[in-house]
């Protein structure tokens, strides 16, 4: 008998011919995220198994933040043939548990002397002998008690849901433009949960930004990666580009010619690390850099879609979503990060195109870009 | 690396290093036992009573050594509050630290009111206003000795005479954490009942300090157990901190004339940017009496004191805006609010902090490297 931890798919089982390689892929990233507490991972019967770890919690904390699992249970590994001693078991387990409950039985193994209905009633009659103060509720009980009959018995009576969604991986690589805000966080988790592989673009403004910004936004990078795997971080120096902005174009444009450079420089760092998109936390009318026509502006300089999955997002749900995932604390952090820096008093909210492409007359563009993609440097996380 | 925020902590004296790990690795022994390599133990933390006590105008069996200054302030200021029978005021400093500041709050919840003594322009107790907010009913004043974040000197003891004039049961107590050793107290000459040391600011060991407590001053302790310090503290002894800041307290004591070099710095570096008008000294000028000989606050027009602060670490030079304690919140002082200065000044304040180690040529490099940066940063003030 061993304690061992069932994990449940979500989406992938939707998957056809090409089925095997997002099995392979989230197979892949399990054993990855059990690998610090020794887990072995196996596949039997068209499910995933952890077995052999050192600490369940932790075993189950890092398995449920695997994109593309659907939710675990642990389990009792046991032999089958004693059906009593399962049935012990199972008052073990259900001994701490009150209110009601229900026993589901799956039996794969057909030739085993009890079908599935004997199985529930059987296990369902000792357990309340031995409890009574259980009761049984099939429509809608507290705790559901599994036992299913395979190779071996197992056993789960909890079960934990995970983050859903697919294999890490299984759908390209995009770019994030990560400011250390509470919204690009969420937004990269939104996409790596799709399956998207991640790297991320970081823009510091030295002086005006402090060493410790740049730590905060390398710790929100680690701790999306908990999610996402290792990734790739370019902080790119962004201050004299701010600065010839500031001193050379309108003010009311400034914060959207900023943006626009974030989105030239985030495409070709996108291009060098082979990602096909770039994401950022935008939502509309949050801020004046966001209303749709400024949106529209921003959007102009890229030449490969831009996701902004929290467009739709109200500033509370965001905070509940970063919440979730565990970003919000280091979030809140208050060192200034460069988009707050030389914020006009009264930026366009409704620039008109024509006029920003202007502006921009006034600046050695080309260099400019060259110059801070030369200067970034890339932070492996994770 | 240049290292000014001395007033956050300083780089321990070698001397400080040495016997510290001498008592880790020797004399180890619980100094409460009854063997006689304890005994040892128990000598050395008498040897570093009498040295702070001698340096403070103090008796060694009044000083009750504490993890540092944050528990010092706690003890005095809620040790007396639990004493008290009726309720009663607690005058405190606009400018102190938060370890009295926020402590002060939580007496106000045990039913006391807290009076807050107001400073002026340069940061020093307004000794007029003061007076108006003093009573017979003023339990306790406390005031810092130093001001952390202007290095203003405080008027001890004339404010202890007033306060003492309108009750002669009152209790002073005085934040000595950044004037201990940097600036002379006598407690019974000026009249404190209750000194807060700590060690790390003298270039001792972190947590380790001291509160002086005279005698005949009623305490409740804030930690019970076995009974140590005339069970005002009890805990076992911290020996490895406490030979340590004996160490730093005879460094220090041998030292003096290195302390009054400071000022000859500090008098320096405003000398460097006498001719830069966009600068302004916040608190008491360097050459004033009430001026610390270590601490220098200064605003820079035009330029926010976090982004200048970054910049100077950039060219290896450390200083902090504001206090440390208060930098990451990124708040405006409340100390230099509270001396009326304007949002953009407060906002533009560093401060430099010194030590020991500083030399008269770190003041030629930051002033330097000052003029060149703001140059260049008061091109890009914030619109």
């Amino acid at each position: 008998m061993r304690e061992i931890l069932l994990v449940r798919y979500g989406e992938v089982f939707l998957k056809g011919q090409n089925r095997p390689f997002f099995m392979r892929k989230l197979i892949d990233h399990v054993k990855l995220a059990v690998s610090g507490v020794g887990g072995r991972v196996w596949m039997s019967e068209g499910r995933i198994y952890v077995s052999d770890f050192s600490d369940l919690d932790e075993c189950i904390r890092r398995v449920t933040k695997v994109f593309g699992v659907h939710s675990v249970s642990p389990a009792v590994e046991m032999e089958k043939g004693d059906f009593e001693a399962i049935c012990r078991q199972a008052v073990q387990m259900m001994r701490p548990l009150s209110g009601t409950f229900k026993v589901l039985a799956r039996r794969s193994d057909k030739r085993y002397p009890l079908d599935s209905p004997a199985i529930m009633r059987e296990a369902g009659g000792y357990i309340l002998s031995e409890l009574p103060n259980l009761r049984v509720d099939v429509n809608n009980p507290d705790h559901v008690l599994t036992i299913e009959i395979r190779d071996h018995a197992y056993l789960s009576v909890r079960r934990e849901m995970a983050v859903g969604g697919m294999p890490m991986g299984t759908n390209g690589k995009a770019c994030l433009l990560l400011s250390g805000g509470i919204d690009s966080p969420v937004a990269g988790y939104m996409i790596a949960k799709r399956g998207v592989e991640l790297c991320c673009v970081h823009y510091h403004s030295f002086p005006y930004t402090s060493e410790r910004a740049r730590e905060k936004v390398l710790e929100l990078a680690r701790l999306l990666s908990e999610y996402c795997g290792k990734m790739r971080v370019y902080v790119v120096p962004f201050t004299e580009i701010q600065m010839q902005i500031h001193q050379k174009c309108p003010e009311n444009y400034t914060t959207l010619i900023m943006r626009r450079y974030m989105m030239r420089i985030a495409q070709i760092l996108a291009q060098k690390e082979g990602a096909q998109a770039l994401i950022t936390g935008e939502s509309i009318g949050q801020v004046a850099s966001q209303t749709m026509e400024a949106l529209g502006c921003t959007d102009e300089v890229a030449d490969m879609p831009v996701f902004r999955p929290c467009i739709g997002m109200d500033k509370s749900e965001i905070i509940e979503r970063a919440e979730r995932i565990g970003t919000f604390e280091t979030s809140s952090l208050p060192y200034e990060d460069c988009c707050t820096v030389f914020t006009p008093k009264h930026p366009a909210t409704h620039p008109r195109k024509e006029l920003i492409a202007k502006a921009e007359l006034a600046l050695d563009g080309e260099a400019l870009i060259a110059a801070a993609v030369a200067g970034a440097e890339a932070v492996n996380v994770g | 690396m240049i290292y000014l925020d001395n007033s956050a902590t300083t780089r321990p004296f070698d001397g400080v290093i040495e016997a510290m790990d001498r008592c880790m690795r020797e004399t180890y022994f619980n100094a409460s036992a009854a063997y006689g390599p304890a005994l040892s133990v128990e000598r050395e933390i008498g040897e570093c009573r009498r040295a702070v006590a001698a340096q403070v105008g103090a008796s060694p069996e009044e000083v009750i050594f504490t993890s540092g200054g944050t528990e010092g302030d706690n003890l005095a200021v809620i040790g007396v509050a639990m004493t008290l029978r009726r309720p009663s005021n607690f005058a405190v400093l606009a400018t102190e630290h938060p370890a009295v500041a926020e402590t002060v709050r939580r007496v106000e919840k045990m039913g006391h009111e807290v009076r807050v003594l107001p400073v002026d322009g340069r940061g020093i107790a307004d000794l007029a206003a003061c007076e108006a907010l003093l009573s017979e009913r003023t339990a306790l004043v406390s005031c810092m000795q130093v001001s952390n974040e202007t290095g203003a000197i405080q008027p001890i003891e004339r404010l202890a005479a007033m306060a003492r004039a309108k009750n002669p049961e009152v209790r002073v107590h005085v934040d000595g954490v950044q004037g201990f050793m940097r600036v002379p107290m006598h407690m019974a000459r000026m009249g404190v009942d209750l000194y807060t040391i700590s060690g790390h600011k003298i270039h001792g060991p972190k947590g380790v300090g001291a509160l002086v407590v005279r005698k005949g001053v009623r305490l409740a302790p804030q930690m019970t157990g076995g009974g140590q310090e005339r069970a005002l503290r009890s805990g076992t002894y911290n020996s490895p901190a406490i030979v340590g800041l004996r160490a730093a307290v005879r460094e220090m004591a041998s030292r003096r004339e290195d302390v009054e070099a400071m000022r000859a710095m500090k008098v320096h570096l405003c000398e460097l940017l006498a001719d830069e008008d966009y600068v302004h000294v916040n608190g008491p000028l360097p050459a004033q009496e009430d001026s610390a000989p270590h601490i220098l606050s200064l605003s820079f027009e035009g330029v926010r004191g976090e982004v200048l602060r970054n910049a100077l670490e950039g060219e290896g030079i450390l200083v902090s805006t504001g206090s440390a304690c208060a930098s990451h919140k990124q708040k405006v002082s409340a100390s230099l609010k509270a001396m009326g200065l304007s949002g953009e000044r407060a906002d533009g304040a560093i401060r430099v902090s010194l030590g020991l180690f500083n030399t008269m040529e770190e003041m030629d490099e930051l002033s330097r490297k000052l003029i060149r940066l703001c140059a260049t940063l008061r091109q890009y003030r914030r619109r």
